[in-house]
């Protein structure tokens, strides 16, 4: 099938960071029926929020 | 667009995260992952549960990079994974609409004389505490200080360091989250060191998020110091590794303190590569290097089809970051909405084989994982082992059981020899699981007549110096699988049909925002709304703090929804009942007297908040010149006489706030009443304008309008809360407030002419009854409560249900607009399916057992069980319970519950688990 | 020969199975007689399975969620 210029890649988004924010956004544009792109500078998701130990104001483990 | 994947040098089909590299690698490496402290190799994987659990090759470090020689990991790879020749490549995509996530970095303190940072060993920042205190970290979570390993005994954290500082640092904002951390920091190192003494020093306490305030209460009770000011310098003291410092406390007394150990409170910032990304991107920073953007657009960026969420616009915390990242989903796909399911793919599978009536014929695959199982356990043993018990049709071993070709033989021998239960040896079941039921059904066997014996996470890994031991637990564990599998049945699909439209409770500005994105999306909407107009709280605000005026935004936002033919607009109408769940709910809607009822798949409820009436409170009611920040707005605006003519206004902070029977920060408070006080003083550079604070929280890049209002000579006096300021009339058209001032420690007498009481954001009588009519929590303080604090901020527990607005807690315009988008998002994750297919591990009624006690109706948690007349053969037979599919997550409380084995969780019930159990007790 | 106690540990899937297999990533060394069994939620452990363990010769039960 033909695409237009135009219409290709329509139905995927990229995003840029694999970060708590990142995850987030990925899983739910998937989850809408998007294909996701998830780029990650390190070799490894999880960003900042893989270092914290708890997270505040609940103290859940961060993991 | 061009991306390019930098080489990992390592094959990540192949590797088998077994770690034989890592060990045989000679090269250390400081890690990143716990800033440094401990030390890594060239060859790694950046922490113990990353995603991907496979290794990579830190090429700027490896031996064989920079020498020409080693290659050690190479040799040792048991997989056969290590690639020194991969390349970088670049890939051309074409892509709808792109999010930039890339994060923050935390402010280095390096170089800055007065902080030590890096010259005095036990003065580090709160990410290298954060991995002190880690279980996980390079102390095993003891909190030592870095110099002499010594346990610490004192330790101060000293705030704003990088932040709301122009002078040492160039970043003027506030971080927003470092009050708050610390308070966690300082909580979890009392945990550890339980007569630790910890001090925090701050210049305001700026604990504005939900259940922030109550956790601050619970710091201080918990005997955590904070003191009020400002730190200047560090020095050490001489001959020992401790930290000196002086200040003055909150009664002009200079101080000198001595600590173990200083956390500095690093500020969040844009790191390098993320400015590169928006140079790439195309997209504008603000002068503090974040993504400019709009209140009303809280994810977008300069450049359309482009969006930003998380600390890459500000900084903030993790559910507003989690927030935004549901809305900045929502707002990419938005425009791509037609495009749906374009791109995605599903799945074949052969039609499933019936395997209820056939013997048991259970296949045992045996991995070797390499070495990492069979380096200990003696596999050939338990093959022989496995071949000998009941039931077993065939064994056979896999060097490595995940990868392709042994997924694909595994397939074939489950055709080849009629196997229809399969027992994997390997791994473990949280990673793999998923993996072999794909096989099964591949195979066109059912996926859930499957069970994985862990015999390497749980058994070679932990038993490393006892190989024969850990032979025979392999055994045993083998044996407890075998045993289960042979009472598994198939396991059928479960999947409830979508119906595709939404119900949105509450027109205000998050009702609205949630309503429009969903049409955009392409879903039908009702939208609800108690009174007569749209707009809610939004209407009696003037500006947002970035200043763009209020009015003209929920005009259009009001055109819009009344324009849009997917919005059904309800006026004063209010849900009276509901029942349903994810998927199919049916809720009846009352307009006047007529009702209606409507299929929807999901709800969001964002019904909004109200303002606090500090009625009797500094003189409010009885003096006609003390107004609540709304009054004051509105007679502002309209050019009031009283306005006009006053010279001297007084605003009050913290009115119904912080207090015993609201202990919460109403968050929007401070920031409006310094833009009220820039305004006046705008107006009128003469005029006096005092704000009475017990925190300036002036979060984020609001802290430049505090700047700004300190500037222009708006006086700021901090008041303790047991110190209330107190109105006194003076003469008909003048007050006196009297307060104490803590730099004079004197009481100051101001005469005004105008007093402005922030009054807090109070939770409404409506958030109360649709927790009532959904079967929703509410938080104590009124407000509706969030399915988790930091991952889940706009879910309910109750799948299917969004919250958005002041209805979850007090916020500003543009947070509320991110949730309300962000709801939007997630409700379109639910509707872009026609079905939801559900985990088949659910709660099963047997009905010759269940006699109707009723007693897991109320232990379930997820009011999925209701009591229903049964009826066998057409007569009446007593009462029996039914399990709503859709609701039970198979926990199982019934099943522990239920004293006649009436309920069991499909593949856990009691029989399956008791089985396990003999079988690892048999021998 | 000393005693060598038999352990049944119920661990539920979200947490201290999880925790049982993040020891083995980290190559901690633990004794070998405990055999764990993998409940979805620790509370679909019925107190029957727990006594009928000690019945079948266990000397010690966890229950861990």
């Amino acid at each position: 099938m033909e695409w237009k210029m135009s219409e290709q890649g329509k139905g995927s988004v990229l995003i840029a960071g694999g970060g708590i924010a990142g995850m987030q956004a990925a899983l739910d544009a998937a989850n809408s029926g998007f294909y996701v792109y998830l780029l990650e500078r390190r070799p490894a998701i999880g960003g900042k929020m893989a270092q914290l130990d708890k997270t505040f104001p609940t103290n859940d483990c961060a993991m | 667009m061009e991306v390019t994947r930098r080489p990992r040098f390592v094959d990540t089909e192949k590797c088998i995260a077994c770690g034989v590299c890592a060990e045989k690698c000679p090269k250390k490496v400081d890690d990143e992952y716990n800033e440094k402290i401990s030390q890594r190799k060239a060859i790694y994987i950046p922490y113990a549960q990353a995603v991907p659990q496979k290794y990579a090759i830190d090429r700027d470090n490896c031996i064989y990079f920079k020498s020409g020689k080693c290659r050690a990991c190479e040799k040792f790879c048991p997989a056969g994974a290590i690639n020194f020749e991969d390349k970088p490549q670049t890939m051309s995509l074409h892509v709808g609409a792109i999010v930039l996530s890339p994060g923050f970095s935390t402010f280095d303190p390096s170089g800055i004389r007065t902080w030590g940072y890096g010259t005095f060993k036990n003065v580090i920042t709160s990410m290298e505490l954060e991995r002190y205190l880690s279980a996980s970290g390079p102390t095993d979570g003891h909190l030592v200080r870095p110099s002499d390993k010594k346990e610490v005994k004192r330790i101060a954290f000293i705030q704003c360091v990088g932040s709301r500082d122009l002078n040492k640092s160039q970043n003027g904002y506030c971080s927003s989250v470092c009050c708050t951390y610390a308070i966690k920091q300082a909580m979890i190192a009392k945990d550890h060191v339980k007569d630790l003494e910890a001090t925090i020093f701050y210049m305001d306490m700026r604990t504005y998020g939900k259940e922030f305030e109550r956790y601050y209460e619970r710091a201080k009770d918990l005997g955590i110091g904070f003191q009020r000011c400002r730190v200047h310098s560090l020095e050490p003291v001489r001959d020992t590794s401790d930290i000196y410092f002086r200040y003055i406390d909150e009664k002009g007394r200079q101080i000198e303190a001595r600590y173990d150990m200083v956390v500095l409170s690093v500020g969040l910032c844009t790191p390098a590569s993320a400015l590169e990304l928006a140079y790439h991107a195309g997209v504008e920073l603000n002068e503090n290097r974040f993504v400019e953007s709009s209140s009303f657009d809280p994810v977008g960026t300069s450049r359309p089809g482009v969006f930003s969420c998380g600390a890459f616009s500000g900084p903030k915390d993790i559910p507003q970051t989690v927030m935004e990242a549901s809305a900045a989903a929502a707002d990419a796909t938005r425009l791509l909405a037609g495009a749906r399911n374009s791109l995605t793919q599903k799945r074949e599978f052969p039609p499933e084989i019936e395997v209820c009536d056939q013997p048991v014929r259970i296949g045992v695959f045996i991995c070797h994982c390499g070495a990492n199982i069979a380096g200990v356990v003696d596999v050939e043993r338990v093959a022989r082992y496995a071949q000998t018990l009941p039931g077993v049709a065939h064994v056979a071993r896999n060097l490595f059981s995940c990868s392709q070709d042994t997924q694909d033989s595994i397939k074939n021998t489950i055709k080849e020899k009629g196997l229809n239960r399969v027992v994997v040896a390997a791994c473990t079941p949280r990673t793999h699981e998923p993996l072999f039921r794909e096989t099964l059904k591949a195979a066109g066997l059912n996926p859930y007549l499957f069970d994985m014996a862990n015999i390497r996470n749980q058994d070679s890994w932990v038993h490393a110096a006892e190989p024969e031991r850990a032979t025979e637990k392999a055994m045993d564990l083998v044996r407890m699988s075998v045993a289960k599998v042979g009472l598994l049945s198939a396991l059928p699909a479960i999947s409830v049909p979508v119906s595709q439209a939404a119900l949105v409770v509450g027109a205000g500005l998050s009702g609205m925002v949630s309503a429009l994105a969903l049409a955009d999306h392409g879903f039908p909407v009702t939208l609800v709304e108690k009174s007569s107009v749209v707009g809610g709280q939004a209407r009696h605000l003037f500006r947002t703090w970035k200043g763009e005026r209020i009015e003209p935004a929920l005009q259009e936002l009001d055109a819009r929804v009344r324009s849009n033919p997917l919005i059904a607009l309800h006026l004063d109408s209010t849900v009276a009942s509901a029942e349903g769940f994810v998927g199919n709910f049916k809720s009846t809607i009352l307009s006047g007297k007529t009702s209606t009822t409507i299929d929807h798949g999901v709800t969001i409820l964002a019904t909004g908040a109200q303002g606090y009436v500090p009625e009797g409170e500094y003189l409010f009611g009885t003096s006609s010149r003390v107004f609540t920040a709304i009054e004051f707005d509105k007679l502002h605006m309209a050019g009031d006489r009283r306005m006009k003519e006053a010279k001297n206004y007084v605003f009050i902070q913290c009115v119904g706030s912080r207090c015993e029977e609201r202990m919460y920060c109403s968050r929007v408070c401070c920031t409006h009443s310094v833009q009220a006080a820039l305004q006046l003083k705008e107006e009128n550079p003469d005029g006096e304008v005092f704000i009475l604070y017990r925190d300036m929280r002036t979060y984020g890049q609001r802290e430049e309008l505090y700047r700004k209002a300190r500037e222009k000579g708006v006086v700021f006096i901090h008041y303790e809360s047991h110190l209330k300021p107190r109105v006194k009339s003076l003469e008909p058209r003048r007050l006196e407030v009297e307060v104490f001032d803590h730099v004079l420690h004197e009481p100051l007498r101001i005469v005004a002419d105008i007093v402005v009481l922030a009054t807090a954001v109070v939770a409404n009588a409506a958030t109360a009854e649709l927790a009532d009519i959904y079967r929703l929590p509410i938080d104590s303080d009124g407000f509706f409560q969030e399915a988790h604090a930091k991952l889940r901020p706009v879910d309910f527990a109750a799948d299917g249900i969004f919250m958005a607005g002041l209805a979850h807690c007090p916020k500003p315009v543009d947070e509320s607009i991110a949730q309300a988008k962000a709801a939007a998002g997630r409700a379109v994750s639910v509707l872009a399916n026609s079905s939801i297919d559900l985990e088949p591990t659910k709660a099963t009624v047997v009905s010759a057992n269940c006699d109707g006690c009723a007693m897991c109706l109320d232990v379930c948690p997820y009011n999925a069980i209701s009591l229903v007349a049964a009826e066998v053969a057409g007569a009446k037979a007593g009462l029996r319970v039914e399990i709503n599919l859709a609701r039970c997550k198979g926990c199982g409380l019934c099943q522990a519950t239920c004293p006649k084995d009436g309920v069991f969780v499909a593949g856990f019930s009691l029989e399956q688990i008791a089985a396990q159990v003999d079988a690892a007790l048999a021998i | 020969m000393s005693f060598e106690p038999k352990i049944i540990g119920f661990t539920c899937n979200w947490c201290s199975y999880a925790a049982a297999d993040l020891a083995g990533v980290s190559r901690m060394q633990y004794p070998h007689n405990v055999r764990l069994v993998r409940v979805m939620c620790s509370g679909m452990v019925h107190p029957k399975v727990v006594a009928q363990a000690f019945e079948k010769g266990a000397d010690g039960v966890m229950v861990m969620g």
